[in-house]
Protein backbone atom coordinates (compact mmCIF):
# COMPACT_ATOMS: atom_id res chain seq x y z
CA UNK A 1 0.00 0.00 0.00
CA UNK A 2 1.47 3.18 -0.54
CA UNK A 3 1.52 6.34 1.71
CA UNK A 4 -0.25 9.66 0.34
CA UNK A 5 0.78 11.98 -1.34
CA UNK A 6 2.27 9.29 -3.93
CA UNK A 7 6.31 9.82 -4.12
CA UNK A 8 7.74 10.35 -7.43
CA UNK A 9 8.29 6.58 -7.85
CA UNK A 10 4.64 5.80 -7.17
CA UNK A 11 3.72 8.37 -9.97
CA UNK A 12 5.92 6.78 -12.18
CA UNK A 13 4.46 3.03 -11.63
CA UNK A 14 0.97 4.10 -12.17
CA UNK A 15 1.96 5.09 -15.80
CA UNK A 16 3.80 2.01 -15.89
CA UNK A 17 0.84 -0.01 -14.77
CA UNK A 18 2.93 -1.70 -12.04
CA UNK A 19 0.26 -0.87 -9.26
CA UNK A 20 -1.85 -2.93 -7.29
CA UNK A 21 -5.64 -2.02 -8.06
CA UNK A 22 -6.22 -0.54 -4.71
CA UNK A 23 -2.67 1.90 -5.32
CA UNK A 24 -3.98 2.53 -8.47
CA UNK A 25 -7.85 3.90 -7.59
CA UNK A 26 -5.82 5.79 -4.85
CA UNK A 27 -3.00 7.45 -7.45
CA UNK A 28 -6.23 8.44 -9.64
CA UNK A 29 -8.05 9.99 -7.04
CA UNK A 30 -5.03 12.41 -5.91
CA UNK A 31 -4.00 13.04 -9.59
CA UNK A 32 -7.65 14.39 -9.99
CA UNK A 33 -7.32 16.92 -7.04
CA UNK A 34 -3.73 17.58 -7.92
CA UNK A 35 -3.48 19.69 -11.68
CA UNK A 36 0.24 20.17 -11.51
CA UNK A 37 0.75 16.24 -10.72
CA UNK A 38 -1.34 15.12 -13.16
CA UNK A 39 -0.06 17.21 -15.89
CA UNK A 40 3.08 15.86 -15.31
CA UNK A 41 1.98 12.16 -15.17
CA UNK A 42 0.03 12.77 -18.58
CA UNK A 43 3.32 13.82 -20.10
CA UNK A 44 5.08 10.94 -19.28
CA UNK A 45 1.83 8.82 -20.27
CA UNK A 46 1.65 10.68 -24.27
CA UNK A 47 5.78 10.05 -24.19
CA UNK A 48 5.41 6.63 -23.28
CA UNK A 49 2.44 6.53 -26.09
CA UNK A 50 4.43 8.09 -28.98
CA UNK A 51 7.30 5.85 -28.06
CA UNK A 52 4.84 2.79 -28.43
CA UNK A 53 3.88 4.38 -31.63
CA UNK A 54 7.23 5.48 -33.06
CA UNK A 55 8.59 1.96 -32.46
CA UNK A 56 5.94 -0.51 -33.57
CA UNK A 57 7.26 0.84 -36.84
CA UNK A 58 10.34 -1.75 -35.89
CA UNK A 59 8.43 -4.63 -35.70
CA UNK A 60 7.90 -4.90 -39.22
CA UNK A 61 10.67 -5.17 -40.80
CA UNK A 62 11.42 -7.93 -43.54
CA UNK A 63 12.13 -11.27 -42.26
CA UNK A 64 16.20 -11.97 -42.24
CA UNK A 65 16.55 -15.49 -42.64
CA UNK A 66 20.02 -15.71 -41.22
CA UNK A 67 18.51 -14.91 -37.87
CA UNK A 68 16.10 -18.10 -38.09
CA UNK A 69 16.06 -20.17 -34.93
CA UNK A 70 17.11 -23.61 -37.53
CA UNK A 71 19.86 -21.47 -39.46
CA UNK A 72 21.88 -20.79 -36.53
CA UNK A 73 21.55 -24.28 -35.12
CA UNK A 74 22.77 -25.34 -38.38
CA UNK A 75 25.73 -22.95 -37.83
CA UNK A 76 26.21 -23.62 -34.33
CA UNK A 77 26.35 -27.61 -35.08
CA UNK A 78 28.99 -26.90 -37.92
CA UNK A 79 31.39 -24.69 -35.69
CA UNK A 80 30.97 -27.90 -33.06
CA UNK A 81 32.17 -29.94 -35.85
CA UNK A 82 35.16 -27.68 -36.91
CA UNK A 83 36.47 -27.02 -33.15
CA UNK A 84 36.34 -31.07 -32.76
CA UNK A 85 38.34 -31.94 -35.88
CA UNK A 86 41.00 -29.17 -34.57
CA UNK A 87 40.57 -30.49 -31.72
CA UNK A 88 41.02 -34.41 -33.42
CA UNK A 89 44.07 -32.61 -35.25
CA UNK A 90 45.50 -31.65 -31.63
CA UNK A 91 45.59 -35.13 -29.91
CA UNK A 92 46.76 -36.93 -32.91
CA UNK A 93 49.95 -34.37 -32.67
CA UNK A 94 49.95 -35.11 -29.15
CA UNK A 95 50.34 -38.80 -29.87
CA UNK A 96 52.80 -37.64 -32.46
CA UNK A 97 54.67 -35.87 -29.95
CA UNK A 98 57.48 -33.07 -29.35
CA UNK A 99 58.19 -30.87 -32.30
CA UNK A 100 55.38 -32.24 -34.46
CA UNK A 101 52.90 -31.71 -32.12
CA UNK A 102 53.76 -28.43 -31.42
CA UNK A 103 53.79 -27.40 -35.38
CA UNK A 104 50.47 -29.03 -36.02
CA UNK A 105 48.64 -27.00 -33.64
CA UNK A 106 50.63 -23.92 -34.69
CA UNK A 107 48.63 -25.11 -38.34
CA UNK A 108 45.53 -25.73 -36.47
CA UNK A 109 45.23 -22.15 -34.74
CA UNK A 110 46.55 -20.64 -38.25
CA UNK A 111 43.76 -22.34 -40.52
CA UNK A 112 41.11 -21.79 -37.32
CA UNK A 113 40.83 -18.02 -38.05
CA UNK A 114 39.32 -17.21 -41.33
CA UNK A 115 42.33 -15.56 -43.94
CA UNK A 116 42.35 -12.01 -43.52
CA UNK A 117 39.11 -11.24 -41.56
CA UNK A 118 40.62 -8.30 -39.88
CA UNK A 119 40.07 -6.56 -43.93
CA UNK A 120 36.85 -7.32 -43.83
CA UNK A 121 36.42 -6.33 -40.35
CA UNK A 122 37.70 -2.89 -41.47
CA UNK A 123 36.14 -2.69 -43.90
CA UNK A 124 32.33 -2.74 -42.04
CA UNK A 125 34.04 -0.72 -39.49
CA UNK A 126 34.89 1.99 -42.21
CA UNK A 127 32.80 1.58 -44.95
CA UNK A 128 29.97 0.05 -43.89
CA UNK A 129 29.24 2.00 -40.47
CA UNK A 130 31.06 4.88 -40.92
CA UNK A 131 32.27 4.55 -37.72
CA UNK A 132 36.25 5.53 -38.28
CA UNK A 133 36.83 8.55 -40.22
CA UNK A 134 39.79 8.45 -42.95
CA UNK A 135 43.41 9.56 -42.31
CA UNK A 136 43.87 10.33 -46.01
CA UNK A 137 41.35 11.81 -48.75
CA UNK A 138 42.08 12.34 -52.00
CA UNK A 139 40.34 11.55 -55.69
CA UNK A 140 43.28 10.48 -57.45
CA UNK A 141 45.17 7.57 -57.49
CA UNK A 142 48.59 8.96 -57.53
CA UNK A 143 48.25 10.80 -53.80
CA UNK A 144 46.77 7.78 -52.51
CA UNK A 145 49.74 5.32 -53.35
CA UNK A 146 51.99 8.49 -52.10
CA UNK A 147 50.27 8.10 -48.84
CA UNK A 148 50.28 4.86 -48.75
CA UNK A 149 53.87 4.43 -49.56
CA UNK A 150 54.81 6.51 -46.52
CA UNK A 151 53.76 3.51 -44.75
CA UNK A 152 54.51 0.63 -46.62
CA UNK A 153 57.66 0.43 -48.49
CA UNK A 154 57.79 -1.73 -51.84
CA UNK A 155 53.93 -2.61 -51.82
CA UNK A 156 51.99 -4.20 -54.53
CA UNK A 157 50.84 -0.66 -56.73
CA UNK A 158 47.17 0.03 -55.97
CA UNK A 159 44.59 -1.50 -58.58
CA UNK A 160 43.30 0.11 -60.92
CA UNK A 161 39.69 0.18 -60.89
CA UNK A 162 38.51 3.00 -63.02
CA UNK A 163 37.17 0.32 -66.26
CA UNK A 164 34.91 -0.35 -63.36
CA UNK A 165 33.70 3.15 -62.28
CA UNK A 166 35.90 3.22 -59.02
CA UNK A 167 37.98 5.50 -57.71
CA UNK A 168 39.92 5.66 -54.78
CA UNK A 169 38.40 8.33 -52.17
CA UNK A 170 40.07 7.62 -48.55
CA UNK A 171 42.61 5.91 -46.49
CA UNK A 172 42.98 4.92 -43.24
CA UNK A 173 45.59 3.11 -40.68
CA UNK A 174 44.64 0.25 -38.64
CA UNK A 175 46.72 -1.74 -36.19
CA UNK A 176 46.51 -5.21 -36.02
CA UNK A 177 47.66 -8.12 -33.81
CA UNK A 178 50.61 -8.62 -37.17
CA UNK A 179 51.78 -5.20 -37.46
CA UNK A 180 49.94 -1.86 -38.74
CA UNK A 181 47.87 -2.36 -42.00
CA UNK A 182 45.79 0.13 -43.98
CA UNK A 183 42.93 0.14 -45.57
CA UNK A 184 42.20 2.04 -49.01
CA UNK A 185 38.46 3.09 -49.85
CA UNK A 186 36.99 2.67 -53.47
CA UNK A 187 33.41 4.83 -54.46
CA UNK A 188 31.72 4.37 -57.81
CA UNK A 189 29.82 7.34 -58.74
CA UNK A 190 26.35 5.03 -57.24
CA UNK A 191 28.22 4.85 -54.01
CA UNK A 192 29.54 1.43 -53.61
CA UNK A 193 32.20 0.79 -51.72
CA UNK A 194 34.81 -1.37 -52.24
CA UNK A 195 38.35 -2.07 -49.79
CA UNK A 196 41.99 -2.67 -50.70
CA UNK A 197 43.72 -4.07 -47.60
CA UNK A 198 47.65 -4.35 -46.93
CA UNK A 199 48.82 -5.32 -43.49
CA UNK A 200 52.21 -7.62 -42.87
CA UNK A 201 52.22 -10.80 -42.68
CA UNK A 202 53.22 -11.18 -38.87
CA UNK A 203 55.88 -12.42 -36.96
CA UNK A 204 55.68 -16.28 -38.42
CA UNK A 205 55.80 -14.63 -41.86
CA UNK A 206 52.46 -16.02 -42.39
CA UNK A 207 51.65 -15.51 -46.64
CA UNK A 208 48.49 -17.01 -47.81
CA UNK A 209 47.67 -19.10 -51.33
CA UNK A 210 45.60 -16.95 -53.45
CA UNK A 211 41.97 -17.31 -52.40
CA UNK A 212 38.82 -16.02 -52.33
CA UNK A 213 35.87 -16.12 -49.31
CA UNK A 214 32.34 -15.02 -49.04
CA UNK A 215 31.33 -14.00 -45.35
CA UNK A 216 27.70 -12.69 -45.14
CA UNK A 217 27.15 -10.21 -47.66
CA UNK A 218 30.94 -9.73 -48.53
CA UNK A 219 33.33 -11.60 -50.90
CA UNK A 220 36.99 -11.13 -49.71
CA UNK A 221 39.76 -11.75 -52.31
CA UNK A 222 43.08 -12.07 -50.72
CA UNK A 223 46.58 -12.75 -51.73
CA UNK A 224 50.46 -12.45 -50.82
CA UNK A 225 52.57 -9.98 -52.24
CA UNK A 226 56.32 -8.57 -52.01
CA UNK A 227 56.29 -8.59 -47.86
CA UNK A 228 52.78 -8.31 -47.60
CA UNK A 229 48.95 -9.60 -47.30
CA UNK A 230 46.48 -8.48 -49.16
CA UNK A 231 42.33 -8.38 -50.07
CA UNK A 232 39.58 -7.02 -51.51
CA UNK A 233 36.72 -6.93 -49.68
CA UNK A 234 33.39 -6.39 -52.33
CA UNK A 235 30.27 -6.60 -51.17
CA UNK A 236 28.62 -9.57 -52.90
CA UNK A 237 25.08 -9.68 -54.86
CA UNK A 238 25.36 -6.01 -56.37
CA UNK A 239 26.20 -4.98 -60.00
CA UNK A 240 29.33 -3.48 -58.82
CA UNK A 241 30.86 -6.37 -57.80
CA UNK A 242 30.08 -8.42 -61.34
CA UNK A 243 31.69 -5.58 -63.28
CA UNK A 244 34.78 -6.20 -60.76
CA UNK A 245 35.02 -9.87 -61.67
CA UNK A 246 34.63 -8.90 -65.02
CA UNK A 247 37.30 -6.15 -65.43
CA UNK A 248 39.99 -7.72 -62.70
CA UNK A 249 41.57 -10.83 -62.50
CA UNK A 250 42.62 -11.05 -58.91
CA UNK B 1 13.50 -28.40 -30.27
CA UNK B 2 10.79 -27.14 -32.67
CA UNK B 3 8.56 -26.08 -30.13
CA UNK B 4 11.57 -24.00 -28.69
CA UNK B 5 12.08 -22.43 -32.56
CA UNK B 6 8.53 -21.49 -32.53
CA UNK B 7 9.03 -19.56 -29.63
CA UNK B 8 11.95 -17.95 -30.46
CA UNK B 9 10.80 -16.92 -33.68
CA UNK B 10 7.58 -14.95 -32.44
CA UNK B 11 10.10 -12.69 -30.34
CA UNK B 12 12.70 -11.84 -33.41
CA UNK B 13 10.95 -9.07 -34.12
CA UNK B 14 10.92 -7.89 -30.61
CA UNK B 15 14.53 -9.07 -30.35
CA UNK B 16 15.62 -6.84 -33.58
CA UNK B 17 13.98 -3.70 -32.61
CA UNK B 18 15.37 -3.80 -29.43
CA UNK B 19 18.76 -4.27 -31.08
CA UNK B 20 17.87 -1.15 -33.65
CA UNK B 21 17.29 1.22 -30.41
CA UNK B 22 20.77 0.18 -29.29
CA UNK B 23 23.07 0.09 -32.45
CA UNK B 24 20.73 2.76 -33.90
CA UNK B 25 22.14 0.76 -37.43
CA UNK B 26 20.18 -1.78 -38.73
CA UNK B 27 22.61 -4.44 -39.87
CA UNK B 28 24.61 -3.99 -36.95
CA UNK B 29 21.38 -4.41 -34.92
CA UNK B 30 20.97 -7.90 -36.73
CA UNK B 31 24.47 -9.15 -36.52
CA UNK B 32 23.51 -8.86 -32.30
CA UNK B 33 20.70 -10.41 -32.73
CA UNK B 34 22.60 -13.23 -34.39
CA UNK B 35 24.86 -13.32 -31.76
CA UNK B 36 22.19 -13.27 -28.82
CA UNK B 37 20.41 -15.89 -30.54
CA UNK B 38 23.52 -18.36 -30.98
CA UNK B 39 24.34 -17.45 -27.34
CA UNK B 40 20.87 -18.74 -26.13
CA UNK B 41 20.75 -21.35 -28.16
CA UNK B 42 23.33 -22.95 -26.77
CA UNK B 43 22.60 -21.94 -23.35
CA UNK B 44 19.42 -22.73 -23.51
CA UNK B 45 19.81 -25.03 -20.54
CA UNK B 46 21.13 -22.15 -17.85
CA UNK B 47 17.34 -20.82 -18.77
CA UNK B 48 15.37 -20.73 -15.45
CA UNK B 49 12.32 -22.76 -16.46
CA UNK B 50 10.28 -20.19 -14.80
CA UNK B 51 11.35 -17.38 -15.94
CA UNK B 52 10.44 -14.93 -19.19
CA UNK B 53 11.86 -15.96 -22.22
CA UNK B 54 11.66 -12.74 -23.49
CA UNK B 55 13.32 -11.12 -20.73
CA UNK B 56 15.93 -13.74 -21.02
CA UNK B 57 16.71 -12.75 -24.46
CA UNK B 58 16.69 -9.52 -23.60
CA UNK B 59 19.44 -9.38 -21.09
CA UNK B 60 21.38 -11.36 -23.28
CA UNK B 61 21.24 -9.37 -26.28
CA UNK B 62 22.28 -6.16 -23.94
CA UNK B 63 24.92 -8.08 -22.13
CA UNK B 64 26.37 -8.39 -25.67
CA UNK B 65 25.79 -5.07 -26.71
CA UNK B 66 27.55 -3.80 -23.83
CA UNK B 67 30.25 -5.97 -24.20
CA UNK B 68 30.93 -5.37 -28.24
CA UNK B 69 30.54 -1.59 -26.90
CA UNK B 70 33.13 -1.57 -24.75
CA UNK B 71 35.21 -3.42 -27.39
CA UNK B 72 35.08 -0.98 -30.18
CA UNK B 73 35.78 1.82 -27.62
CA UNK B 74 38.95 -0.09 -26.49
CA UNK B 75 39.96 -0.35 -30.14
CA UNK B 76 38.62 3.09 -30.70
CA UNK B 77 41.28 4.34 -28.21
CA UNK B 78 43.76 2.52 -29.62
CA UNK B 79 43.74 3.95 -32.97
CA UNK B 80 43.47 7.15 -31.43
CA UNK B 81 46.79 6.81 -29.21
CA UNK B 82 48.04 4.89 -32.57
CA UNK B 83 47.10 8.12 -35.33
CA UNK B 84 46.93 11.17 -32.32
CA UNK B 85 43.93 11.65 -32.93
CA UNK B 86 40.30 12.37 -31.09
CA UNK B 87 37.75 10.00 -32.83
CA UNK B 88 35.84 10.12 -29.78
CA UNK B 89 34.36 13.72 -30.15
CA UNK B 90 30.18 14.38 -30.35
CA UNK B 91 29.04 14.79 -33.36
CA UNK B 92 27.35 17.96 -34.23
CA UNK B 93 24.18 16.23 -34.66
CA UNK B 94 24.06 15.94 -30.79
CA UNK B 95 23.29 19.70 -30.39
CA UNK B 96 20.47 19.36 -33.17
CA UNK B 97 16.83 20.06 -31.62
CA UNK B 98 15.60 16.64 -31.14
CA UNK B 99 12.02 17.16 -33.68
CA UNK B 100 10.36 13.85 -32.67
CA UNK B 101 10.32 11.35 -30.34
CA UNK B 102 12.42 9.04 -31.97
CA UNK B 103 15.00 11.43 -32.40
CA UNK B 104 14.96 12.87 -28.84
CA UNK B 105 15.12 8.90 -27.85
CA UNK B 106 17.96 8.20 -29.96
CA UNK B 107 19.71 11.11 -28.32
CA UNK B 108 19.69 8.99 -24.82
CA UNK B 109 22.53 7.10 -23.56
CA UNK B 110 21.88 3.34 -24.67
CA UNK B 111 20.85 2.04 -20.81
CA UNK B 112 18.08 4.97 -20.84
CA UNK B 113 16.76 3.76 -24.26
CA UNK B 114 17.04 -0.17 -22.98
CA UNK B 115 15.04 0.92 -19.68
CA UNK B 116 12.51 3.05 -21.69
CA UNK B 117 11.85 0.12 -24.52
CA UNK B 118 11.62 -2.50 -21.52
CA UNK B 119 9.06 -0.68 -19.22
CA UNK B 120 7.47 2.17 -21.80
CA UNK B 121 6.89 0.13 -24.75
CA UNK B 122 7.83 -4.01 -24.36
CA UNK B 123 5.67 -3.87 -20.85
CA UNK B 124 8.35 -5.53 -18.48
CA UNK B 125 8.14 -5.29 -14.74
CA UNK B 126 10.44 -3.00 -12.87
CA UNK B 127 11.43 -6.59 -11.04
CA UNK B 128 12.36 -8.38 -14.44
CA UNK B 129 14.33 -5.27 -15.41
CA UNK B 130 16.21 -5.33 -12.13
CA UNK B 131 16.91 -8.49 -12.69
CA UNK B 132 18.48 -7.97 -16.35
CA UNK B 133 20.55 -5.13 -14.87
CA UNK B 134 21.39 -7.36 -11.56
CA UNK B 135 20.22 -4.34 -9.51
CA UNK B 136 17.43 -3.60 -6.94
CA UNK B 137 14.29 -2.11 -8.09
CA UNK B 138 14.64 0.82 -6.59
CA UNK B 139 17.34 1.51 -8.42
CA UNK B 140 15.41 0.72 -11.29
CA UNK B 141 12.81 3.15 -10.43
CA UNK B 142 15.06 6.05 -9.84
CA UNK B 143 16.71 5.30 -13.29
CA UNK B 144 13.26 5.51 -15.25
CA UNK B 145 12.82 8.45 -13.79
CA UNK B 146 15.81 9.98 -14.75
CA UNK B 147 15.20 8.74 -18.15
CA UNK B 148 11.82 9.78 -18.79
CA UNK B 149 12.91 13.22 -17.12
CA UNK B 150 15.51 13.29 -19.83
CA UNK B 151 13.37 12.18 -22.81
CA UNK B 152 10.70 14.94 -21.93
CA UNK B 153 13.63 17.39 -21.69
CA UNK B 154 15.10 16.65 -24.92
CA UNK B 155 11.26 15.92 -26.46
CA UNK B 156 10.60 19.68 -25.65
CA UNK B 157 13.89 20.80 -26.75
CA UNK B 158 14.37 22.16 -23.30
CA UNK B 159 18.62 21.29 -23.82
CA UNK B 160 18.99 22.33 -27.18
CA UNK B 161 17.19 25.68 -27.67
CA UNK B 162 18.91 28.01 -25.20
CA UNK B 163 22.24 26.82 -27.06
CA UNK B 164 20.48 27.96 -30.30
CA UNK B 165 18.94 31.19 -28.77
CA UNK B 166 22.69 32.81 -27.85
CA UNK B 167 23.58 33.14 -31.80
CA UNK B 168 20.56 36.00 -31.89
Amino acid sequence: MISMPPSDNDLHAYVDHQLSEADRQQVEIYLANHPAAAKRVRAWQQDAQHLRTTLSAALHQSANPNLDPATIRQRLKHRTHRQLANAAVLMVAIGVGGFGGWHARQMTLLSAAAPMADALQAYRLIAQQGILPADYQSGDKQGMQGWLDRYFAQADRLPDLTGAGFKPVSGRLLSTDQGAAAMVVYQDAGGQKISFYIRPPGPRNFLLPRGSRRDGELQAEYWSGPGYNYAMVIPSDTSAAQTLKQTLDF
Amino acid sequence: MNEIDDQLRLLIPRLRRFAVSLTRNPSNADDLVQACLERALSKWNDKRADGDLRAWLFSILYRQFLDAHRRSRRYARMLEFFTGRDDAHPSAERSVIAQSSLQAFDQLPAEQRALLLWVSVEGLSYQQVADILDVPTGTVMSRLSRARQALRQLSDGEIARPALRILK
